[in-house]
């Protein structure tokens, strides 16, 4: 026998397990994200990437699974499962954890509003560690030497580290719970890089059983519905057109709706002001109470640029910001600032846009010639 | 229901991110000179549980765990009209995580009673998880509604509408039920007359004050103080990093025509590249 101390048990094997989000059948972008970014864990430790997948006639979702990383994918078909419900997912997640020879050491899930109501259920059943809303994630040491609990005392190898913004992002924080396993996380949408998709990849795909006992019914779905609106799927649109108090009234959110349709994916967001004030619903609002975007532009129409609304969109490629005050703070941070009138800038800007764009037509025509 | 239902609503003080005092130099929160406030989220929750009671009748009764002055939300409550609060505090609960924050709440909950409804806000402003409702439900095993838009009752049973991405979900469910109550939900009313001239006499006489705000501790609800605080915790902040400053590099445009002021950002930023790149019609 080896004098060292038995650090196998600091950091047990497993691997690491992304659950799946779909939505009527739609796989959810944060899915294939979870997967890029397991894939990098697993990879540092010399770990498979599981990955499971919940719902009904999944058909060649699985499949799709291994293709954007995953080892091996479990499914969970039943029509129990069709829409979202927090009982009898949890029971499948749970079953087929407990089904594990050996907890996963990592499981991932989005911050989305199925991630965030289903991984503290799971993390609250199983008593191990759940980090909300990462935009980070890695793998590495730790060594604990706080005495308050001489039994967590140790030097841990394989530690997730779950990073995410802390008070108002001016902070970023760590955060670690090597002593159980699964140590849990969700990631922010739209923050982690997918794998470029491999066709014909192949991976081990596995059948879970579905068990529902009587309780899991005690919440039922009457009707899920997705809306198809322009302006709602903030975290997936490429640019934003966000209005915030300066635009004087709800009115002012129709010119920034023609502005939008200037662009192909588009979405209008807006701050938490103009959303309390009611002049738009909030699945609009962006900011710490709202989404975080990061769209490849987004044009700030009246936003001050509180923090509040900051951290929502600081991260985002272009910021174009139209203020009449030229002190407003979010010219400290937007890349070009207009000091200026709305109404007579965002008209001018929707006349330019079209301008640049037809002119683009004429010259493809052209050059098709 | 005749015997009327029994309504919770957990609220929690935070600091006020809003106000610069207490902002410590590299960016933290000094609690003790922050200035504080019910966080804002839990505004629509204690909205829901008020409008749960006027309309199906029974007894709100609000729930807080923090140091002493917490008891400040909790008079917040009583002014908007809950009827009986309970402040659970206790040195033992010092940096407990969701999880341990979940363990104590769900002693209270034991403690106090049946449940018929629990409204929670959505997250907090000060840690932002929205974690700590759905473990509180685990615990209780109950189920749940996160992002309550709206609600109503019929025949013992909630219905309600819950966000989803890109769209809502309509859900039948059994009481008790736990719900984490959405920013979409109607603001919280003004505070009524009866409600702050009830605080303020309150206020005035400490004894008639223990009859409405109860002060427990850990070991009041029988829980485990092995399973709260850092040693309860299964996660610990190992250690924080400051973010770089925003700023400096935003390139002005003012003083000119519209039309100038465009045109001058079409020439100076990316933006052309993005109009005629992929992103455009």
């Amino acid at each position: 026998m080896s004098e060292q101390p038995d650090v196998s048990a600091f950091c047990p094997k497993g691997d690491v397990l992304v659950i799946a989000e779909q939505i009527l059948g739609d796989l959810q972008p944060v899915t294939l994200e979870l997967l890029g970014a397991g894939r990098i864990l697993a990879d540092k430790m010399e770990r498979n990437l599981k990955c499971l997948v919940l719902g009904y006639n999944l058909g060649d979702i699985p499949q799709k699974l291994i293709e954007a990383g995953a080892d091996e994918v479990y499914v969970a078909d039943d029509k129990e499962l069709f829409s979202y419900r927090t009982l009898p997912y949890r029971r499948v997640v749970i079953d087929f954890l407990d089904s594990l020879p050996e907890a996963p050491h990592t499981c991932l899930l989005g911050s989305t509003t199925t991630g965030r109501d289903l991984a503290p259920r799971i993390s609250a059943h199983f008593d191990t560690g759940l980090t909300a809303d990462c935009t980070e994630l890695d793998i590495g040491p730790y060594e604990h030497k706080s005495k308050v609990d001489p039994s967590k005392i140790g030097l841990y190898p394989n530690c997730l580290y779950a990073i995410r913004p802390s008070f108002g992002e001016s902070l970023k924080a760590r955060i670690l719970g090597p002593w159980k396993n699964p140590q849990m996380a969700t990631t922010r949408p739209g923050v982690m890089t997918p794998n470029k998709y491999e066709p014909g990849r192949k991976g081990k795909i596995t059948t879970v059983p579905v068990k529902l006992v009587p309780e899991d019914y005690r919440l039922i779905v009457a009707d899920t519905v997705r809306e198809v609106s322009k302006g709602v799927k903030l975290t997936e649109a490429d640019v934003i057109i966000g209005g915030g108090y300066g635009l004087g009234s709800a009115d002012g959110f129709d010119l920034l709706r023609q502005l939008a349709d200037t662009f192909e994916n588009s979405a209008i967001g807006a701050s938490r002001k103009v959303v309390d004030l009611g002049w738009i619903p909030y699945q609009h609002q962006v900011g710490q109470t709202g989404k975080t975007v990061r769209p490849k532009l987004y044009i700030a129409c009246g936003i001050s640029g509180a923090i509040q609304h900051r951290v929502g969109m600081s991260k985002s490629g272009l910021i174009i910001a139209i203020n009449k005050d030229p002190d407003s703070p979010i010219f400290k941070f937007a890349h070009h600032g207009i000091v200026g009138d709305i109404y007579q800038i965002v008209p001018e800007m929707i006349k330019q846009f079209a301008e640049i764009q037809s002119g683009r037509g004429v010259e493809a025509v052209v050059g098709s010639h | 229901m005749s015997a009327g239902l029994n309504i919770y609503v957990l609220v929690k003080q935070v600091p006020d991110t809003g106000s610069k005092a207490g902002l410590n130099p590299d960016g933290t929160i000094d609690r003790a000179k922050a200035k504080r406030m019910l966080n804002p989220f839990d505004r629509f929750a204690l909205q829901a549980a008020l409008h749960a009671k006027r309309t199906y009748g029974g007894k709100v009764t609000a729930i807080s765990m923090g140091p002493p002055p917490a008891v400040e939300v909790l008079l917040e409550t009583l002014e908007h009209g809950v009827d009986e609060a309970y402040l659970l505090s206790d040195r033992r609960l010092a940096a407990s995580d969701t999880l341990a924050t979940a363990y104590a709440l769900h002693k209270v909950l034991n403690y106090i009673g049946k449940p018929d409804l629990i409204f929670c806000g959505l997250q907090t402003t000060d840690g932002d998880t929205a974690q700590v409702g759905p473990q509180i439900a685990e615990r209780l095993g109950l189920p749940q509604v996160t992002y309550c838009e709206d609600f109503h009752m019929e025949d013992g049973k909630v219905h309600a509408r819950r966000i989803i991405e890109g769209g809502y979900q309509k859900v039948v469910a059994d009481t008790p039920l736990l719900i984490t109550v959405a920013n979409s939900y109607h603001p919280l009313e003004y505070k009524s007359f009866r409600g702050a001239w009830r605080v303020r006499r309150l206020a005035r006489d400490q004894e008639e004050m223990k009859k409405y705000i109860h002060s427990i501790d850990l070991d009041v609800v029988e829980a485990d103080p092995e399973r709260t605080g850092l040693k309860g915790s299964p996660t610990i902040v190992a250690w924080t990093e400051k973010v770089g400053e925003l700023g400096g590099s935003c390139t002005m445009h003012e003083g000119q025509s519209a039309h100038e002021l465009v045109s001058d950002v079409l020439k100076a930023s990316d933006l052309e590249q993005l109009l005629v790149g992929a992103i455009s019609k």
